[in-house]
């Protein structure tokens, strides 16, 4: 008899947690749900407020005519190839002069030596 | 052998004396004057500035620095970053079509090269010399031209690009005009060069 109550007791309360359940659930679907509702009157009114923009210069380009950058790019831009042919050129130019200094160098001594020698 | 000693000293001066002069710098191709058509950039029948429709620049005219260029349109890169002109022998500017064309409200973003490799300078190797109130002309593909005029230059670090105060949405049409400075680090530069300017006339 005791275990007949008991069970329908415990019956009773899982009948009425199981019906619970779905208030539970209902709880937060009215917060999202009212959160919904107003973020959605705000966005026609977004919508409505550049759509005067295109309307008065009459451009078929909606999608990007909001006054604004619609894809901001990242990083910095890349707008200089340096010169490598320049500073190609210059190296020549440097070896260039080197030899020619050594060249004039030895010939200097060269000359030295001949007076040295008394030729 | 005294002869043959002269002989041999002459050669060796004159050595050296080329030597001397081959060390000095080669010409530059393209020391940029000033204005070649001043009058072609000036707007004869310009309004005062009012914000414009949509159209794609499609020239671009600084006085001050002897720019006059075609415009190419410039999307994104595989990598998310800005795309930039091509390196070419003819470099020219691009405008960034993610953004507003001149003259529309907010900030229509240019770019060019400062120096295009092996062809030498690029369209924009001049832009730091830009100074305040300098004049910059947008002619668009509808045939009307915004004239903008400079309000500031700043050289930044790549590293500290200034997104925002680029990209970032204003309340009036605005212009960029963006490059790259500063010391060389390889092939690269360190800087940009960024032109910041303001609608100061129009067309219709």
């Amino acid at each position: 008899m005791r275990r007949t109550v008991l069970s329908a007791v415990a019956l009773a309360c899982t009948a009425v947690l199981a019906s619970a359940m779905p208030a539970f659930a209902d709880d937060p679907s009215p917060v999202p749900d009212t959160a919904v509702s107003p973020s959605a009157s705000p966005a026609p009114v977004a919508e409505t407020e550049p759509s005067p923009v295109p309307a008065e210069s009459g451009d078929p380009a909606p999608a990007e005519d909001t006054g604004g950058v619609t894809v901001v790019p990242s990083g910095a831009p890349d707008t200089g190839a340096a010169p490598a042919e320049e500073s190609a050129s210059d190296g020549l130019l440097v070896g260039g002069g080197a030899a020619a200094v050594l060249a004039a160098g030895g010939a200097a001594v060269f000359l030295v030596r001949r007076r040295a020698t008394g030729e | 052998m005294r002869p043959l000693s002269r002989r041999v000293f002459a050669v060796g001066a004159a050595a050296a004396l080329l030597a001397g002069c081959g060390g000095g710098h080669r010409a530059r191709p393209s020391a940029t004057g000033r204005p070649r058509d001043a009058a072609s950039a000036a707007l004869p029948s310009a309004a005062p500035a009012r914000v414009l429709g949509r159209s794609v620049p499609v020239r671009l005219q600084i006085p001050a620095i002897g720019v006059d260029t075609p415009v190419m349109r410039l999307g994104l890169a595989p990598d998310r970053s800005v795309e930039v002109p091509p390196l070419t022998a003819d470099d020219r500017a691009g405008w960034y079509r993610h953004s507003p064309t001149p003259g529309q409200r907010g900030p229509s973003v240019l770019l060019g090269h400062v120096t295009v490799g092996v062809h030498g300078d690029g369209v924009f190797r001049h832009l730091v010399r830009l100074r305040r109130g300098d004049r910059i002309t947008a002619r668009l593909e509808n045939g009307t031209a915004a004239a903008f005029t400079v309000g500031s230059v700043r050289t930044v670090a790549k590293a500290d690009f200034p997104t925002e105060a680029v990209y970032g949405d204003v309340d009036r049409p605005e212009l960029r005009l963006i490059t790259c400075g500063g010391p060389r680090e390889g092939d690269e530069y360190r800087d940009n060069v960024i032109v910041f300017a303001t609608l100061s006339a129009t067309t219709s």
